[in-house]
């Protein structure tokens, strides 16, 4: 596979034209950093672990940081490291637009309060990127993965109309290539967690429209046997999957762990979990992120910026202007693509997914796209300006895919492109089928498997016991002065 | 004038607004959308965004920045989207908001409020009764009424109380009930319980949606010639000692009834009040009908399963009557 490679580099955005906003930090100058990437903190199973589990940084494990003059060495955080004061950071930009609108709150004259768009909302539409890494087959794999994203979502809108979903329905239209072209970046050993529009992952990762679908439907053969829904379930025997919960940015200390535990049994793994531009308001995805900035550990982030957090517009989430600036405060990498674009969230995925193979840490990429439905089916979004929606639509990631592999990279031809969709078709319906002749739980079902108990599980460390170093201290007891006595 | 349980909190916090400028409110989404389940559906229209605060999803900001605010003498009504999410700022509701007064001398005059309770197959995290960790925290008044007077009239008084409130609102309850609402100002005394029903032969202890599965319960078991009383607490921290006894004491036979996990469930507690000051009093065994001891799950068969039920509220009143 081709090394890929950040567009941050020189010869990239020069060649792309990327319009990269003026720095926020007074003073400063966008330079790249042009330093090679640090040799990993620990090695493969290969090699001997170096690794010392604390205050691992600026030296061996440091995450390459897409910054600073290449004269001080190329590591902004550490004080007296570099020989310049100056702070100069970039984040890497792969879009090939630059949506230029805001959206603010307007009162009227009756006081009464709605959301406005102000802004270029007439601009072309962008063109798909070339990926640096993605073969024939591997971009039509995604395609078809996208594809089936969208027709099991179109199929479970007609199920809750039928009135067989338990609840609502959470869509992630429009987002189908951040979730499928992400998932399709890891490899079979790493990790990942969705979240609750991240359908198209868990198709990508082998679960099959019947478990999302059975979850909507609380059927019994549903992943969790009725107990939860939605993507609300995971498999961390077989698929390397950690169940959502509905309480955001949970997830992202919980994956961190994960690569932890790999660490500990000599894996570098990489972990992808999700977060949208809502929920990364929580105090949890700071401690997610520092935790596994800090521990070096293999954490590929998609900030999913999808311009709304149910009702509430991204403007009033943060106050900055992309979300990936906040990897400079974690002292991690952050770069942005355009959600809407199979090849661009591949191409980031990727290198993050290599960087946390290589041992070099967190990667923070943030997606731009529309969430294009209401928050669940039951919200019309009649508080989203309409011109939003018809911006979006225009930039469509399927349609735009399909011209892409059909017409620009002939690809797929258009009889295979309709044998395609035929083929999702027929499968959609299987699973459909399927699904809705799964019985519903017993009421007894309700019960038990509060614990792990009776030898419902086996626990053993999943990639090999750790080799565990020990000094030459022996035990002694204590004489240590203590907090209380 | 009859009004719904949702329509009744509505018009409390509304009227708290228009009486009193240091009434503000504060959440996710409660702003243009009116909140998910429409409690402030337009009051940013009336009130501005100035007092209709649409906030980042960071639950410990919301808590914390009610309680600074509070302390300048305003009197902040939070809202949570689900009172399932209220875990997310427990350390401040904890820590900081419950003992503040206890430790030095600084009242939290605030309010955080929202939707809890099963019945609508809502799953394991949209449908939790998280009322007992707060009662658990000593400092904090934990209000859970169960018809729309109760629900309007504690909403309130908990805005005018100089204590934190945290107000547990039934969400099965909000469209599906109505009840008389006076038009003029009213409140419902905080710490308070009401006997919702009298009767003779037994006593059941209860709040919040479950008071109407003990009415149901009361008309099947009144043809057999069982009468029931029901005593609403409607405040479950702290808690209404007196009207506790006073209805053993009357009855002599005791059901608590909720509908979160049985152990370390409120039973438990009220139990004990029992124990110690009406012990001699009892007829028979206290009996409890709870939840189960495990996550609220998600299928309705077995959210049926899970929850109290009509049927278990009669079978156990007729065992019960038999002492
Ligand atoms: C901690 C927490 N608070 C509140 C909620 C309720 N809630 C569920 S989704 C949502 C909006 C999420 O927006 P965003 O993170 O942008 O994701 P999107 O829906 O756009 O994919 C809210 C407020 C929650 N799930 N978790
Ligand atoms: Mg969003």
């Amino acid at each position: 596979m081709a090394r890929a490679l950040w567009p941050s580099r020189m010869d990239d955005c020069a060649t792309e034209k990327a319009i990269r906003k003026p720095s926020r930090f007074p003073g400063s100058r966008v330079t790249i950093n042009r330093a090679p990437a640090a040799p990993p903190d620990m090695g493969n199973n290969k090699k001997k672990s170096k690794h010392s589990s604390n205050g691992h940084r600026g030296g061996g494990g440091a995450p390459v940081r897409p910054v600073e003059r290449s004269s001080s060495g190329g590591n902004h955080s550490k004080k007296g490291k570099g020989s310049s004061n100056l702070r100069t950071y970039s984040i890497p930009d792969f879009r090939l637009e630059h949506p230029d609108f805001t959206v603010h709150q307007s009162t009227d004259k009756n006081g009464h309060v709605r959301y406005e768009v102000t802004g270029d909302l007439d601009a072309a539409v962008p063109p798909i990127r070339e990926s640096k890494c993605l073969d024939q087959q591997q971009a039509v794999q995604i395609y078809r993965y996208m594809m089936l994203n969208r027709k099991m979502e179109m199929a479970l809108e007609n199920l809750y109309k039928q009135g067989k979903v338990v609840g609502g329905v959470y869509f992630g239209l429009g987002q189908e290539a951040c979730s499928c072209a992400s998932a399709y970046a890891l490899d079979k050993d790493d990790w990942f967690a969705p979240m609750i529009r991240n359908q198209g992952s868990l198709l990508v990762r082998g679960f099959r429209a019947r478990d999302t679908m059975m979850q909507y439907m609380a059927k019994a053969d549903s992943p969790t046997h009725g107990r939860d829904g939605t993507s609300h379930f995971g498999d961390i025997e077989k698929r390397n999957m950690v169940s959502p919960i509905s309480m955001l940015g949970d997830l992202i200390p919980v994956m961190s762990g994960v690569a932890l535990g790999a660490r500990l049994q000599g894996r570098n793994i990489a972990v992808m979990t999700y977060i949208g531009d809502g929920g990364q308001s929580t105090g949890v995805t700071y401690e997610g992120i520092n935790f596994a900035a800090v521990q070096n550990l293999g954490l590929v982030l998609i900030v999913e910026s999808n311009e709304w957090a149910y009702s509430t517009p991204s403007e009033m989430q943060y106050r900055c202007k992309d979300l990936a600036e906040r990897a400079v405060g974690y002292g991690i990498p952050g770069v942005i693509v355009d959600g809407t674009d199979a090849c661009q969230v591949y191409d980031a995925a990727r290198e993050a997914v290599e960087r946390a193979h290589r041992g070099e840490g967190p990667t923070l990429i943030e997606a731009k796209m529309m969430r294009m439905k209401g928050h669940a089916i039951h919200d019309s979004a009649s508080y989203v300006p309409r011109p939003l929606f018809d911006f979006w639509k225009k930039r469509d990631p399927i349609a735009r895919f399909e011209n892409y592999l059909v017409c620009k990279k002939k690809w797929l031809t258009g009889k295979e492109n309709a044998e395609l969709v035929a083929e999702v078709e027929r499968v959609i319906e299987e699973e459909r089928e399927v699904a809705v002749n799964s019985p519903m739980p017993t009421p007894e079902s309700a019960e038990g498997g509060v614990y792990c108990e009776n030898g419902c599980h086996e626990i053993k460390p999943k990639y090999g016991r750790p080799k565990a170093k020990k000094g030459t201290a022996a035990y002694k007891e204590t004489e240590a002065a203590v907090h209380l006595k | 004038m009859q009004l719904t349980y949702l329509e009744a909190i509505r018009q409390g916090i509304w009227e708290e607004m228009e009486r009193d400028p240091t009434v503000f409110c504060l959440g996710e989404d409660i702003g243009i959308y009116g909140g998910a389940f429409k409690v402030t559906d337009g009051f940013i229209d009336r009130f501005g965004p100035e007092r209709v605060i649409d906030t980042p999803i960071a639950e410990s900001a919301i808590v914390g920045a009610a309680f600074g605010a509070s302390l300048t003498g305003m009197r902040p009504v939070a809202e949570f989207q689900f009172m399932d999410f209220i875990p997310c700022a427990m350390n401040q509701i904890s820590n900081m908001v419950a003992k503040t007064h206890y430790l030095w001398g600084a009242p939290a005059p605030l309010v955080l409020r929202g939707p809890s309770g099963g019945y609508v197959h809502g799953g394991p995290f949209h449908s939790q009764n998280p009322e007992m960790w707060f009662v658990h925290n000593p400092g904090l008044k934990v209000i859970c009424p169960a018809t729309p007077y109760d629900a309007k009239g504690l909403i309130k008084a908990a805005i005018r109380d100089n204590n934190p409130c945290v107000f547990f609102e039934h969400k099965y309850l909000y469209r599906r009930i109505k009840g008389e609402v006076p038009t003029d100002d009213y409140v419902v005394p905080i710490g308070k319980a009401q006997v919702a029903r009298e009767g003779k032969d037994l006593s059941i202890i209860t709040y919040a949606a479950m008071v109407h599965i003990a009415f149901e319960a009361a008309e099947i078991l009144s043809e057999e010639g069982i009468d029931l009383e029901i005593l609403d607490l409607r405040t479950v921290s702290p808690l209404d000692r007196d009207a506790i006894v006073a209805t053993v004491k009357k009855t002599n036979k005791v059901i608590i009834l909720h509908e979160h996990s049985r152990t370390g469930g409120l039973a438990g507690e009220i139990t004990a009040i029992i124990n110690e000051e009406a012990f001699d009093d009892l007829d028979g065994p206290i009996v409890r009908i709870a939840g189960l001891d495990s996550a609220i799950p998600f299928s309705p068969p077995q959210e049926h399963h899970y929850l109290p039920k009509l049927e278990d509220v009669v079978r156990e009143s007729r065992r019960l009557k038999a002492y």
